[in-house]
């Protein structure tokens, strides 16, 4: 009876417990929606090979979402290169960035990766450090391509992406007609501007305060960098980190210029709201703010820190990769190279500019009056003539998530600039010692 | 939603109905056979009852579980990032126990380690099951009681449960900024002064407490009020006949007779509690180490930095734990009795 009492008893708990442990529902990622009917003008790439006969269904990944339009843009240029090649279907897939990154692996180690993927360049690392992506030398034209969009992307000498676009670099913008038609000439100029303005519930100046992204062009415009020159130690614990803290930090607390509280939301709505004259955002959304403001935008690189140097934001962008089971199937990988061609052409970038304003990866594309004709973009090259190129190894990983732990710590009051910067350092060090 | 999105939807949902059907139905049939018409035993129709859910749970929860534990002593990692086989011994990948030392003795993220998480989940766990147990008791026996529209007060009571949790910890995260949400708005026309919900670690980790508790009372409430409903009245009435007190009567007859109700209800609740990755996760969106729990580091260790084979480990110490915790808490209140006397 004893006995019969154990096993009920440990069957029940266990039965609770596992039942317990199911798991919960996972949010669902937003539903795509069909492109706009027009396609663009394009001219087919041209093949060196017999294009494969045969039908293909490939699917894409992109981190492009709805709300600007750029998920509908990707869809349009699936849809058009489904007509010059009727063979080929591209199924189009929106993912969150994380999402993308996590699904994509989980997806590789069931042998049900996705072929195509359009995401943002630090991914680069963690796909190449698990072999979970195809080198693109032999696939695509890397003359074609920025040189400084290529080297984003190219690692150990060999490229893993195709440039879509090329910036991603954080610039000021600022209304126009809040704050004067001209940019501030370097940052004394910008805080007594915002200072002005900040009045009645507005704020001079908004920005993410939530992610450390946003603070990485003041460590470059004091000099500092997150990675010493072998790429791999971090160094956030210098006097340029102290620095480039220290000036966030006056920002909200001594100049009293910022929000209280602003994560990326609220930091964007408020600027659209024309509450906040200033926002240092990235070029992903320029066409939203053009479309909000129209000639009253202003864009521009970030001011020049005063005694200092032009904060130096990365230079990312948005590019193509293969998953590594392409290379399994040589027909496969032609469509692909082919499809990443015609979507990198000049023709094709040049149409991307006219939907989306950015600056497009292609060469001849950015060197296109489509581009220097525009003053928006000609504002956003500009911004991104004075960034860096991102990191993108795994260990940048633990760099983003050390200084966005010291970012938010410093934005919420603590003015231990030095302690948030060796907590960063140890923390970088740790997390970079168990990858 | 294109028609074509919608087709295929429903192609893949349908056939996948199709073959758990028939899966099913083989199922039957087979312990039909053997059951009834082979050994012809008594449990036949138990047996038969439960085979479906027994199959369901051992592929979707005890396959993983068993290959989790397979991972969990291996080095699985971004860097080393393939299958493992049988404990990784033939692709070199084979780490004994180290990952569950590592456990206990490395930060499990950037610096905390794993006994500030535990105390961290214990405090949560705690102040969470006891707020849903006694605001929930609370709710109860006041529905409990003879009123005009206790079905709309029930209606509102339980809503909270009702909307999928996500949108509503989405929707209370805006509503704890600083400066525009409606907390604080309302706070101030009290005269209170603004609460740093999401950045200050204290009031971010009450944020936390507050909504769990808004998400988890109604389940408490529901299952108290069932319970409730089924005690006979008799016993109220002998006791009211014997001068009993109302007090008197719910500590003598109300909560001994609830317990074959509340003891799976407290225990659902604390293990869903200590394992609530959706609360922490969203409430936390400037993810202050001073608001993760266990399974939000785990969750960080698996999927952000990709330690496999360390979030693996993690997540079976987290799980012995929490069975140590049931087998424990069932033996002392004896509350599975009932099961087998």
């Amino acid at each position: 009876m004893q006995r019969m009492t154990k096993l009920v008893t440990a069957l029940g708990a266990l039965a609770i417990v596992v039942g317990a442990c199911g798991g919960g529902a996972s949010p669902t990622p937003a539903p795509a929606t069909t492109a706009p009917s027009t396609a663009p003008e394009v001219t087919p790439a041209p093949t060196e090979a017999a294009y494969p006969t045969g039908d293909f269904n490939l699917t894409l990944w992109t981190k492009e979402g709805e709300a600007d339009g750029s998920l509908q843009y990707v869809k349009k240029l699936t849809d058009a290169y489904t007509v010059l090649h009727p063979n080929v279907k591209i199924e189009v897939v929106n993912k969150d960035v994380e999402a993308l990154r996590e699904d994509f692996q989980t997806a590789s180690l069931a042998g049900a990766a996705p072929q195509m993927l359009w995401t943002v360049a630090d991914h680069i690392g963690p796909f190449t450090a698990a072999d979970l992506i195809l080198p693109l030398d032999d696939m695509v034209d890397k003359a074609s391509y920025v040189p400084a969009a290529a080297d984003i992307v190219t690692v150990d000498g060999k490229l893993w992406g195709a440039p879509v676009s090329f910036g991603n670099q954080l610039m000021l913008y600022w209304n126009k007609t809040l704050a004067g038609d001209t940019a501030p000439a370097d940052s004394d100029a910008l805080v007594a501007k915002a200072k002005e303005l900040t009045t009645g519930g507005n704020y001079g100046l908004v920005f993410n305060q939530t992610e450390s992204f946003w603070m990485f062009p003041f460590l470059g415009g004091y000099g500092g960098s997150v990675f010493a020159a072998d790429g791999k130690t971090p160094t956030l614990d210098t006097p340029s980190m102290n620095q480039a803290l220290q000036f966030m930090y006056d920002l909200k607390y001594t100049d009293k210029v910022m929000p209280p509280e602003a994560d990326y939301n609220v930091a964007d709505g408020l600027f659209k709201d024309g509450k906040a004259p200033f926002i240092i955002n990235g070029d992903w959304t320029l066409s939203t703010y053009v479309e909000t403001f129209g000639d009253k935008l202003g864009v521009g690189p970030i001011p020049q820190l005063s005694g200092a140097e032009y904060p130096k934001p990365y230079i990312a962008g948005a590019f193509f990769m293969a998953a590594k089971a392409v290379g399994d199937d040589p027909d496969t990988k032609t469509v692909v190279s082919d499809f990443f061609t015609y979507a990198t052409s000049q023709a094709t970038q040049v149409d991307m500019v006219k939907t989306l304003k950015r600056l497009p990866g292609n060469a001849e594309a950015l060197a296109d009056p489509i581009v220097t004709g525009d003053p928006f973009l000609d504002g956003a090259a500009a911004a991104a003539q004075k960034g860096i190129p991102q990191p993108t190894n795994l260990e940048m990983r633990c760099i983003f998530d050390s200084a966005t732990a010291g970012v938010r710590d410093m934005f919420t009051g603590n003015s231990d600039i030095a302690a948030i910067a060796k907590t960063m350092q140890s923390g970088a060090e740790t997390c970079i010692s168990q990858l | 939603m294109s028609l074509e999105a919608v087709q295929t939807a429903i192609g893949q949902v349908g056939l996948t109905l199709i073959v758990i059907a028939v899966v099913v139905a083989a199922l039957e049939g087979l312990l039909y056979l053997l059951l009834v018409r082979v050994l012809r035993t008594r449990y036949a129709v138990p047996l038969m009852l439960v085979a479906p859910a027994a199959l369901g749970l051992v592929i979707l929860i005890g396959y993983p579980l068993l290959w989790e534990l397979n991972v969990s002593f291996t080095s699985m990692s971004l860097r080393n990032f393939k299958d493992p086989g049988f404990l990784g011994l033939q692709k070199d990948m084979f780490v004994g126990l180290s990952n569950y030392i590592d456990v206990f003795t490395k930060p499990v993220l950037k610096l905390t380690g794993f006994w500030q998480l535990f105390a961290q989940t214990l405090v949560w766990t705690s102040l969470n099951v006891f707020f849903h147990v006694t605001l929930g008791m609370a709710l109860a026996l006041l529905l409990f009681r003879k009123m005009r529209g206790k079905g709309i007060y029930r209606a509102l009571i339980i809503l909270p449960w009702a909307i999928p949790q996500v949108i509503a910890l989405l929707i209370w995260r805006t509503e704890f900024n600083f400066q525009y949400g409606a907390v604080n708005q309302l706070l101030g026309m009290i005269g209170v002064a603004p609460i740093p919900w999401l950045s200050d670690p204290f009031w971010n980790f009450a944020a936390m407490v507050l909504t769990n508790v808004w998400l988890g009372v109604p389940f408490m409430m529901v299952i108290i009020l069932g319970g409730l409903q089924s005690i006979p009245g008799d016993y109220y009435e002998a006791a009211e006949l014997d001068g009993a007190s109302s007090r008197q009567s719910f500590r003598a007859i109300t909560l001994p007779l609830l317990r074959p109700v509340l003891t799976p209800a407290i225990i659902l609740g604390t293990v869903w509690t200590f394992n609530n990755i959706n609360v922490p996760f969203f409430i936390n969106q400037n993810e202050l180490e001073t608001s993760d729990i266990l399974v939000t580091a785990l969750f960080r260790q698996a999927f952000q930095y990709n330690r496999y084979g360390d979030a693996a480990a993690f997540a079976f110490v987290i799980f012995l734990m929490l069975l140590a915790f049931t087998i424990v808490y069932i033996r002392k209140t004896g509350s599975l009795k009932g099961a087998y006397e």
